[in-house]
């Protein structure tokens, strides 16, 4: 009876342990974990909660106070035609970039796939543009761009393609998409780097067996590759659609956001609003509202785009 | 006793002669400390506030007029009234460096140098076509006709939302009479006849300007006059970069900028650049003082000024003067032209701050570069010059309202 005692004892002692450990344990985590979480809560929700509650007010300067206008800013943002005008470039840009830098970066990688003397060095090399600071990529196309002397429009000229210079920046079409193809020319590497090693996992046997049943190579692209990169494609079409559309150095630095307003995606119609116009309560009720449609795009993505990859798994 | 000292003036010759005159006032005053910190004009009007609003501000600010009231409603500038009387009775402030800073009761920024537009041209460019650098507007259009050839363009005027555009618009404006933003009530007058002729004017120069000039700021309009790819163009200075890239100094022209003839006279946009107190601690505010009367002793002021030789001008009499300004190597070589930009800058104006008349809050309006947005609309949104300059009164009284 009293070893029977003893041993209840003994098993309730050790479990007692083993909960005071797990909790323990759990608090070390919980330690660990703190100053992330303190950081985040400092750098990302406290801005954000700020810039929720300047939207409410009428500050101008950063710095000086405001007084409470209730959603006034709000409506103001989503009647003004700059706002829905800004949000059709940022959309437009936002699909241009996707599509120029997705076709260059498949493009890209399916060429350093293939065995070929220097690709080591290609597989390198193809990362420059996007390492390359971006103030540096921007004088870089300037000066190239430009039509005193610039590289581009001395060719253009002399080799008879247009009778005198072309102002990229100069028009409104022109200039959009130059600073979207100078966007994807710094991006696409990255997206190169992520397919290729994708590509690199695919079993080999699988583009021998197709080429022994007789698939062509597009139709080995198109049955093995693709489907095989679907998972990475699913990832890099979120986080490079919230990426792009957050862009704003490329687009001030080379533009402003002009000429007139042609280049004035959301973010910079923000830093022009906040920064220029000395109106940071109207800002903040605009990102608040860029912020709200992010959200609803990643739901709308997870929601739809989720479903049919499990689906199709 | 620290001070710290932040500027704009971000090129490393100019960074290094403050540093020369900083080193040498610290050896001198060994109670006091002065640093400097180089900050950019691009940023300064959201890291200022900023940095205001965390308590963690310069104790001197370089500044332009329309920056100074920016600074002011935040309720930190220091007046300077007493130094500025100090240093005026010794020197002799030119009068209208002054003005611009003048308001609410209070002088609020001391002046350090001026900088001004001129017409700079390339003389073989207008002697290969046979023709004089223009002083009237007809003239002037008949000259950039004429100078547009084969790679070469009239002139190169910018388009770009950007403040040389609304400089450049300015410019025209004052030469046909609008250069009073506001009335004698303080009212907005931007939207009048001689506005609308001075846009027309603009988008007739505008027809011989290069075609990525909508997208330019002072440097490129640089670039194009010293490649040679542009006859002429509107610029505070071309000397330090004409020197480095064509180094003829008998090539480079500088004139007034021609007039229309609703005036009888050239004037041009001018920017009196001076520094602020931002201090409002007694001990700091006067170790400030013995600083700025320091940069203004002859022998310091010509070195202070040249720190962008051909670009800043003198802003006292006796700073005119000062062999330390003339004996400069570059302001020695390019004399003639240093000698024309001082003539144009005494018919300086800045809108907003003209006719003895001061209205910070056009600061509201340079900030967001609204005469160079209402030149846009009519240049690439194709409005007419009365529909532009009418949405630009509209854009402007929502601005500052």
């Amino acid at each position: 009876m009293n070893l029977i005692t003893s041993l209840t004892k003994i098993k309730t002692r050790i479990t007692s342990v083993r909960r005071v450990y797990r909790n323990t344990e759990s608090i070390l985590g919980i330690l660990l974990v703190m100053p992330l979480l303190i950081w985040l809560l400092g750098t990302i929700l406290y801005p954000l909660l700020s810039a929720i509650r300047l939207s409410f007010l009428d500050v101008g300067i950063i710095g000086t106070g405001g007084r409470f206008v209730g959603l006034e800013n709000y409506k103001y943002a989503l009647l003004s035609p700059e706002f829905w005008s800004s949000l059709g470039r940022s959309i437009l840009w936002v699909l241009g970039n996707g599509v120029i830098q997705t076709v260059i970066a498949f493009i890209a990688a399916l060429i350093l796939r293939q065995p070929f003397r220097g690709r080591s060095f290609a597989r390198i090399w193809i990362i420059l543009s996007w390492i390359v600071p971006t103030v540096v990529v921007v004088i870089i196309w300037r000066w190239m761009l430009g039509t005193s002397g610039g590289i581009i429009n001395y060719l253009l000229v002399t080799l008879n393609i247009v009778p005198s210079p072309v102002g990229f920046f100069g028009s409104p079409g022109t200039a959009f998409i130059s600073v979207v193809l100078i966007n994807s020319w710094r991006w696409f590497p990255l997206m190169t780097v992520i397919l290729l090693a994708g590509m690199l996992v695919i079993p080999e046997e699988l583009y021998e067996a197709a080429k022994v049943d007789g698939a062509s190579s597009w139709q080995r692209f198109k049955n093995i590759t693709i489907p095989a990169l679907q998972p990475i494609t699913f990832v890099l079409g979120l986080v490079g659609t919230l990426w792009s559309i957050n862009v704003f150095d490329v687009i001030w630095l080379l533009t402003g956001g002009g000429p007139g307003s042609a280049t004035t995606t959301l973010p910079v119609l923000i830093y022009h609003t906040a920064f220029k116009g000395y109106r940071l309560s109207r800002a903040s009720a605009i990102s608040v509202i860029f912020g709200l449609i992010l959200l609803g795009f990643i739901w709308m993505y997870l929601r739809f785009l989720g479903r049919s990859q499990e689906e199709k798994e | 006793m620290k001070l710290l000292l932040w500027h704009m003036e971000q090129p490393p010759h100019r960074v290094q002669r403050y540093q020369e005159l900083i080193d040498q006032f610290n050896a001198a005053n060994p109670d006091i400390v002065v640093t400097q910190e180089v900050q950019n004009w691009a940023e300064i009007y959201t890291k200022a506030p900023a940095a205001v609003a965390a308590g963690n501000h310069p104790d001197l600010l370089f500044t332009i007029p329309d920056f100074t009231p920016v600074i002011k409603e935040l309720g930190v500038v220091q007046p300077v009234d007493d130094i500025v009387a100090e240093l005026d009775q010794k020197y002799k402030f030119y009068p209208s460096v002054i003005g611009p800073y003048t308001y609410e009761g209070h002088i609020w920024t001391i002046p350090n140098w001026n900088v001004v537009h001129s017409l700079w041209y390339r003389k073989s460019a207008f002697e290969k076509a046979g023709i004089k650098p223009p002083t009237s507007w007809d003239e002037w259009l008949k000259a950039v006709e004429v100078l547009t050839q084969a790679n070469q363009y009239g002139i190169g005027l910018p388009a770009n939302r950007h403040l040389y555009t609304d400089q450049t618009t300015y410019d025209l404006m004052i030469n046909n009479g609008a250069e009073e933003f506001f009335d004698a009530n303080g009212n907005l007058r931007f939207n009048n006849t001689q506005t609308v002729e001075a846009f027309e004017f603009y988008q007739q120069l505008y027809k011989y300007s290069p075609p990525d000039s909508p997208n330019w700021t002072w440097g490129e309009a640089e670039a194009c006059l010293n490649s040679g790819t542009c006859a002429m163009i509107l610029q505070f200075a071309v000397i330090t970069t004409y020197d480095k890239e064509v180094g003829d100094p008998n090539d480079l022209g500088v004139s007034s900028i021609p007039h229309s003839s609703n005036v009888n006279k050239s004037g041009t946009i001018a920017y009196p650049c001076g520094i602020m107190i931002l201090t409002s601690d007694p001990a700091k505010k006067e170790a400030a003082y013995r600083f700025i009367r320091f940069l203004y002793e002859p022998g310091n002021y010509g070195r202070f000024v040249t720190s962008e030789p051909g670009l800043f001008l003198p802003v006292t009499e006796m700073g005119a003067k000062d062999n330390s300004f003339w004996s400069d190597p570059l302001i020695t070589k390019y004399r003639e032209q240093v000698e024309g930009m001082l003539k144009n800058s005494e018919n300086g104006m800045l809108f907003g701050f003209t006719g003895g008349r001061v209205f910070p809050e056009v600061a509201k309006i340079s900030a967001q570069n609204l005469i160079a947005q209402t030149l846009q609309k009519m240049l690439l949104e194709k409005m007419s010059a009365k529909e532009a300059v009418e949405w630009g009164q509209k854009a402007m009284e929502e601005a500052i309202r």
